[in-house]
């Protein structure tokens, strides 16, 4: 810690010895210069320039570490704190040193200088990544069934509108890279041609049509499907091998295989499978809980097998006299602001168990906020009877 | 618009110290001081003892403070605009940097109230 000049006499100031304290040549409200106040362990990400504001213009912007996301707050002070910089700070030349307490007479006292009259200091709160405007962003332009073709003849010179480099997302979602990261992988983004881009339903249903198509020919189990195989295949079939790696991604998982001579096997995931299947026949609107099984159960793959319980957190079903209807209710549509969510909540059911709410909250992230204080902040919870369900409803 | 970055020329280990000076309420100057405070002196700093207790004199008022580290330290950021020409186009944009030229960790803080130095003679009436 280097200290010079005003600020040292101030802060080394010897027993016995006093010195004048003035306003400084260049004394004014220097609105840029500001107070940041943080945290000790933060203090190395900024000092080794590993930090940055972001958001845009008309929103507030947000302090970002490598992982983490902070809001800034101004707190005022009705206290007058005078700053006192190094001297070398602001080319000011050094003062004399100090002098004796009882001494009042001298001919030039030493004096140090106040540049500034602080009226309070910026503080950082830990926050949740505001990462609803990167599906925003992102559903302006999806990648269609159209672009395939013209992937790999990509030259770079085309107009781009409506689609994002990952500069241009860091400049404008208030979240840092790794929540960033996490964000474009929850919504099953891919990068293509240095574009962050989603792939819209026709693109993505092709894709995984295909894969399941070709598993049945070639006899590969689901279990076990060899990716530079798959790859191959569907390249031959006019898809590139980004798209099938990411249909793999999204719909599987890689095996830990030390026995196939280095050959990467992925595992299909039953649960996203019957998913997609489920969300596509929901796409038109409401349906009969009978004939929607029946007709989920033929569209998918053989070998797997549906469970309603797949469905949480995607649809909801009502009673309408005598016949069960469900619809498409995802929690993957709904605002990841508290208040926002609680809001879409209570207009699509004035009333909820929780058993049916847990699915559609338990995604929320808050700091220092559990899914039971948001509930308790959020919701009005009524209990006729010990022996029944709590019912929640809006505050 | 890109993210802001924040800035340290002087890297991790040597970040000049600031020093701040806290009391109650304001300190107000003269009428006739009142646009031109630049080079106008405040008030005497004294250490009396080897304690870290201080006074701060200001005309015909004492204050008595400590010196006291912060909890958490203050950075001091200085706002910097640049103005990127573009190559295209006549139009100029300005980027900000925030450069970081300063850290605080300790005040001296005077909390309490002045005392007067000086008190009015009683008058004796006859």
């Amino acid at each position: 810690m280097d200290r010079s000049g005003d600020a040292e006499a101030v802060l080394d100031l010897q027993p016995n010895s006093s010195i004048s304290v003035a306003y400084h040549p260049d004394f004014g409200p220097h609105d840029d210069l500001l107070l940041l106040e943080l945290d000790e362990k933060l203090l190395p990400d900024v000092l080794c320039e590993r930090v940055s504001l972001r958001g845009e213009p008309d929103e507030e912007a947000v302090f970002c570490t490598h992982s983490k996301t902070y809001g800034i707050k101004f707190v005022g002070t009705s206290n007058s704190v005078f700053l006192i910089p190094p001297t070398n700070t602001l080319s000011f030349p050094k003062n004399a040193m100090n002098v004796d307490c009882d001494e009042q007479k001298f001919d030039k006292p030493a004096s140090i200088s106040v540049l500034k009259v602080a009226s309070g200091n910026l503080e950082l709160v830990e926050v949740a990544p505001r990462l609803d405007k990167l599906k925003l962003l992102l559903l302006q332009k999806p990648f269609s069934i159209e672009e395939v073709s013209e992937m790999d003849t990509y030259s770079g010179s085309e107009e781009h509108i409506f689609v994002y480099r990952w500069d241009d997302l860091i400049g404008r979602i208030q979240a840092s890279d790794s929540e960033l990261r996490l964000g474009l992988e929850a919504l099953n983004a891919l990068e293509i041609n240095g574009f962050w881009r989603i792939l819209d339903d026709k693109c993505i249903d092709s894709v995984l049509n295909m894969l399941l198509h070709n598993a049945v020919l070639n006899d590969w189990s689901f279990d076990a499907l060899p990716e530079n195989e798959v790859v191959s295949v569907m390249e031959s079939d006019g898809f590139p091998s980004k798209l099938s790696t990411h249909c793999l991604r999204v719909y599987g998982s890689k095996v830990d295989n030390n026995d196939h001579d280095g050959v990467s096997l992925w595992k299909l995931n039953e649960k996203e499978v019957c998913l997609h299947f489920a969300r596509r026949i929901l796409r038109n609107g409401k349906v009969k809980k009978d004939k929607f099984l029946v007709e989920w159960n033929s569209k998918i793959p053989r070998g797997m097998h549906t469970r309603f319980e797949m469905l949480e957190g995607e649809v909801l079903t009502e009673r309408i006299g005598v016949e069960i209807w469900i619809h498409a209710f995802s929690v993957s549509s709904l605002p990841s602001t508290p208040a926002e969510r609680f809001s879409i909540l209570f207009k699509e059911r004035p009333k909820w168990e929780l058993k049916d709410l847990d699915p559609y909250i338990r995604d929320l992230k808050v700091p220092g906020l559990s899914s039971e204080a948001l509930l308790l902040k959020y919701t009005r919870r009524s209990q006729p009877r010990p022996d029944v369900e709590p019912i929640f409803s809006a505050r | 618009m890109g993210p802001i970055q924040i800035k340290c020329s002087c890297g991790e280990k040597n970040c000049q110290e600031w020093a701040v000076i806290e009391l109650q309420g304001v300190i107000e100057a003269q009428p006739e001081f009142q646009n031109c405070l630049q080079n106008l002196e405040i008030g005497q700093l004294c250490r009396p003892s080897s304690q870290e207790t201080y006074t701060f004199t200001v005309a015909y008022h004492e204050l008595t403070g400590t010196k006291v580290k912060l909890k958490k330290p203050l950075l001091v950021l200085k706002k910097v605009k640049h103005s990127d020409e573009s190559v295209n186009s006549s139009e100029s944009s300005a980027t900000v940097e925030l450069d970081v030229i300063g850290i605080i960790r300790q005040k001296i803080l005077f909390k309490t109230r002045p005392k007067a130095l000086i008190t009015s003679s009683k008058k004796v009436l006859a």
